[in-house]
């Protein structure tokens, strides 16, 4: 399970800090919503180790997350947009989330694989520039298959999307959380989004976490 | 719908700032006809060598845009990955290479490295070993130009490092790359795309630069295109001969300006830096400041040797001439009055570039600003001298306004540079606001435009007089005894081998151009937001 407890923090010149508290379990999606502003983005930059808390703790099944920088934390993240390098073909963005030393042969199947796991066999040549908005989705969803982290960290992943390529991306993200028991966090504001994937619901309101 | 129509309709800005790229496309056509004429009249000989010519620019200013670009890439790397005290200061610092005269750095770079320099008597005190001196020659003019173009491109460069989508950066480093694989996979995907116009920009920096040609070329078999011009007016008689240097050097200008404008152009805008740390490996960082310390001692040591040589003995006797305090006062008088000029111009001809609503008029309204790069100094000056010339105008009493229009044309691409891109924002962030609220082109300028660029006027301001305190090529054809400034008295202190003088000249050349480029867009802002009646 992935537990903050009272993950406290304050940008400068924030009067009231956040007292972030929350739990996620394996193979579920909790969904985060809020006004804009209210601190949706700092929770997953928290827990993504892009920022620190001032106090408080975060544990994954009883280890200690805090000491971890964000490239060793056992994060993968999906955001809006910037999820692939434009100028690497889908393979190639792909392989990013290889282990160091995998070597090329063993490299390449896994990748195949992760892309036919996301629907996605025969893009592996295909530039990430002349990709739709839901391939690229697929694709950085492949990646974090092959970085194998049990959690993971969407921030609005389908606001870009299409109401139908929306509807497709969203089962996956659902299959592949339940299917690889990730410990799945869902930062948005669409109702329906939330109603369809998430198990649990938190609220984000005065700075604090109200579950739903 | 187009954005642009929800912008006030301003006919009257654009008429004026057409009427202006008339009046300076006149002006540079006068000057052209000027060239050609002297060109087709003349008759006889000239003993100049053009090929050899173009051959050595060529190589200096090809050799010096690889080379800075090289310099500026490491240094953009470097300061962007680093944060600590002083940072800002270091950054200023590479942005103040733009307007740092290239007399001054060639001036520091010999007191280092010359056969008299710190380098020279040092090993000499500690080894009883001299050897020659790299400071002249083509070695010399690359190092003084790689000292200023590396800067001023380590500067843009790292702009556009600043510039990376935080989003980008979170996933690169939540997905754990190297160093190499960060700049392979990030960085280089925000700077290639300002190579070539950046490398475009140096190219022709180079290939026009005058006063380290001058100083460190070292005789005329490193001479360039710009300084031989100057030598067969100034020193040959040789009319013909820089007749057809000019030509030649409108003409390869022109050509680099046509294929530069191919690229993608370099921001003018510097952004502040404001990224979240993500810090490279120990043996990484350990690279990336010995990389900034070899930068900022690169370019601060030849201008800190400036300073101690000519903070010492020599200063009192110099500032005890009044030959000083007059060439002082022409130098102050000819900036001023240059960034003034160029102010009026820049903002006539932006605010008419932001008003006009269709993209033909907006590049037709902009040609003024290339102007000079079609044109370098001595090219202008040599133009406007015989101009007045055919004229009938004595050459001494044309001179002083001569010099304020030739350094405010030099300055006018950078100002235009640093305008335009604001206004746009400006007019594109509130031109709804502007339209419903139904102001005049005036109440526009006074309570909406003014306020907001209140510290790109400054700068602005500061960059046209730093470059005319600076500058040498165009005084130099029309200075005279009574007429010099400061570049101009220190050049001629050196060629009578008064290098005390020399130095406690360049060291408050320095000075003023500091103090002008830090002081100018902090008063100017002050200026602009304070309250008014």
């Amino acid at each position: 399970m992935l537990r903050a407890d009272e993950l406290v923090f304050a940008h400068p010149g924030q009067e009231n800090p956040y007292h972030f508290s929350l739990e996620a379990q394996p193979g579920e999606v909790t969904a985060i919503s809020g006004a804009s502003g209210s601190g949706k983005s700092t929770l997953l930059d928290l827990l993504a180790g892009f920022i620190m808390p001032v106090s408080g703790a975060l544990a994954l099944d009883g280890e200690a997350l805090l000491s971890f920088p964000p490239e060793a934390r056992p994060v993968s993240l999906l955001l809006q947009a910037d999820n692939l390098f434009e100028h690497l073909s889908a393979e190639e963005n792909a392989a990013l989330g290889l282990p160091r030393g995998t070597s090329k042969a063993a490299g390449r199947q896994q990748v195949a694989a992760a892309l036919a796991e996301v629907g996605l066999t025969g893009f592996e040549a295909k530039q990430a520039a002349t990709l739709s908005g839901g391939q690229k989705q697929r694709v950085a969803l492949a990646r974090t298959l092959l970085r194998n982290r049990p959690v993971l960290l969407l921030d609005e992943p389908f606001s870009a999307l299409d109401d139908e390529t929306r509807k497709t991306t969203r089962e996956l993200v659902g299959e592949l959380t339940r299917r690889h028991e990730w410990h799945t966090v869902l930062v948005s504001h669409h109702a329906d989004d939330i109603a369809e994937l998430a198990s649990r619901h938190y609220r984000i309101r005065d700075g604090q976490l109200e579950r739903v | 719908m187009s954005p642009m129509l929800t912008l006030p309709h301003r006919p009257g800005r654009v008429a004026m700032a057409a009427a202006m790229t008339l009046a300076i496309a006149l002006l540079i056509a006068a000057v052209l006809w000027a060239i050609l004429d002297a060109a087709t009249d003349a008759s006889g000989g000239s003993r100049v060598d053009i090929s050899h010519l173009l051959r050595m620019t060529a190589l200096q200013a090809g050799l010096t845009m690889v080379l800075s670009l090289l310099v500026g890439t490491v240094l953009a790397w470097a300061l962007n990955r680093l944060r600590f005290a002083g940072r800002d200061l270091v950054v200023g610092l590479f942005a103040a290479a733009i307007v740092t005269p290239g007399m001054v750095v060639a001036f520091g770079l010999l007191s280092i490295w010359g056969r008299n320099g710190w380098i020279n008597q040092a090993s000499e005190a500690l080894f009883g070993v001299s050897f020659d001196s790299p400071a002249y020659g083509l070695s010399g003019i690359l190092l003084a130009h790689v000292i200023l173009d590396g800067a001023f491109a380590g500067r843009i460069l790292l702009a556009r490092l600043d510039a990376i989508p935080h989003s980008r950066l979170k996933m690169g480093q939540s997905l754990g790359l190297s160093a190499w694989q960060r700049f392979a996979l990030i960085d280089w995907l925000a700077l290639r795309g300002s190579l070539p116009g950046l490398g475009a920009i140096i190219f022709l920096l180079a290939f026009t630069s005058f006063p380290i040609v001058l100083l460190l070329g070292g005789g005329p078999a490193n001479q360039t295109l710009e300084v031989a011009i100057f030598t067969a007016v100034r020193l040959d008689f040789d009319l013909v001969g820089a007749v057809r240097l000019a030509l030649t050097q409108i003409g390869v200008c022109s050509l680099v300006i046509l294929l530069a404008s191919a690229f993608t152009p370099v921001p003018s805008a510097l952004s502040r830096s404001a990224q979240p740390s993500w810090r490279d490996s120990a043996p990484v960082r350990v690279l990336q400041w010995a990389v900034l310390a070899l930068g900022a001692i690169g370019f601060a040591l030849p201008l800190l040797s400036v300073l101690y040589d000519g903070l010492g003995s020599g200063l009192l006797r110099v500032l005890g001439q009044a030959s000083f305090w007059r060439a002082t006062l022409t130098s102050v008088v000819i900036g001023g009055s240059s960034a003034l000029l160029t102010l009026g111009l820049a903002l006539i001809l932006a605010l008419g570039r932001s008003a006009a609503h269709r993209s033909s008029g907006r590049v037709l309204l902009g040609i003024p600003a290339f102007a000079y790069l079609a044109v370098p100094a001595v090219v202008l000056s040599l133009g406007f001298f015989l101009l007045v010339r055919n004229m009938g105008v004595p050459v001494g009493t044309a001179a002083p306004i001569v010099v304020v229009i030739a350094n405010c044309l030099l300055s006018l691409p950078f100002a235009i540079a640093t305008l335009g891109p604001p206004l746009d924002a400006i007019m594109r962030t509130r031109g709804k606001l502007i339209r419903s609220l139904g102001l005049s082109g005036w109440a526009q300028f006074v309570r909406i435009e003014y306020p907001l660029l209140g510290r790109d006027i400054g700068l602005m301001l500061a960059l046209a007089f730093c470059f005319s305190l600076g500058d040498l090529g165009v005084i130099a054809l029309f200075g005279t005894q009574d007429f010099q400034t400061l570049p101009l008295m220190m050049y001629r202190a050196l060629g009578s081998y008064k290098s005390n003088d020399a130095a406690a000249i360049a060291a408050m050349l320095l000075i003023f151009t500091i103090v002008a480029f830090v002081g100018l867009p902090r008063l100017i802002e002050r200026i602009a937001h304070a309250p008014r009646r």
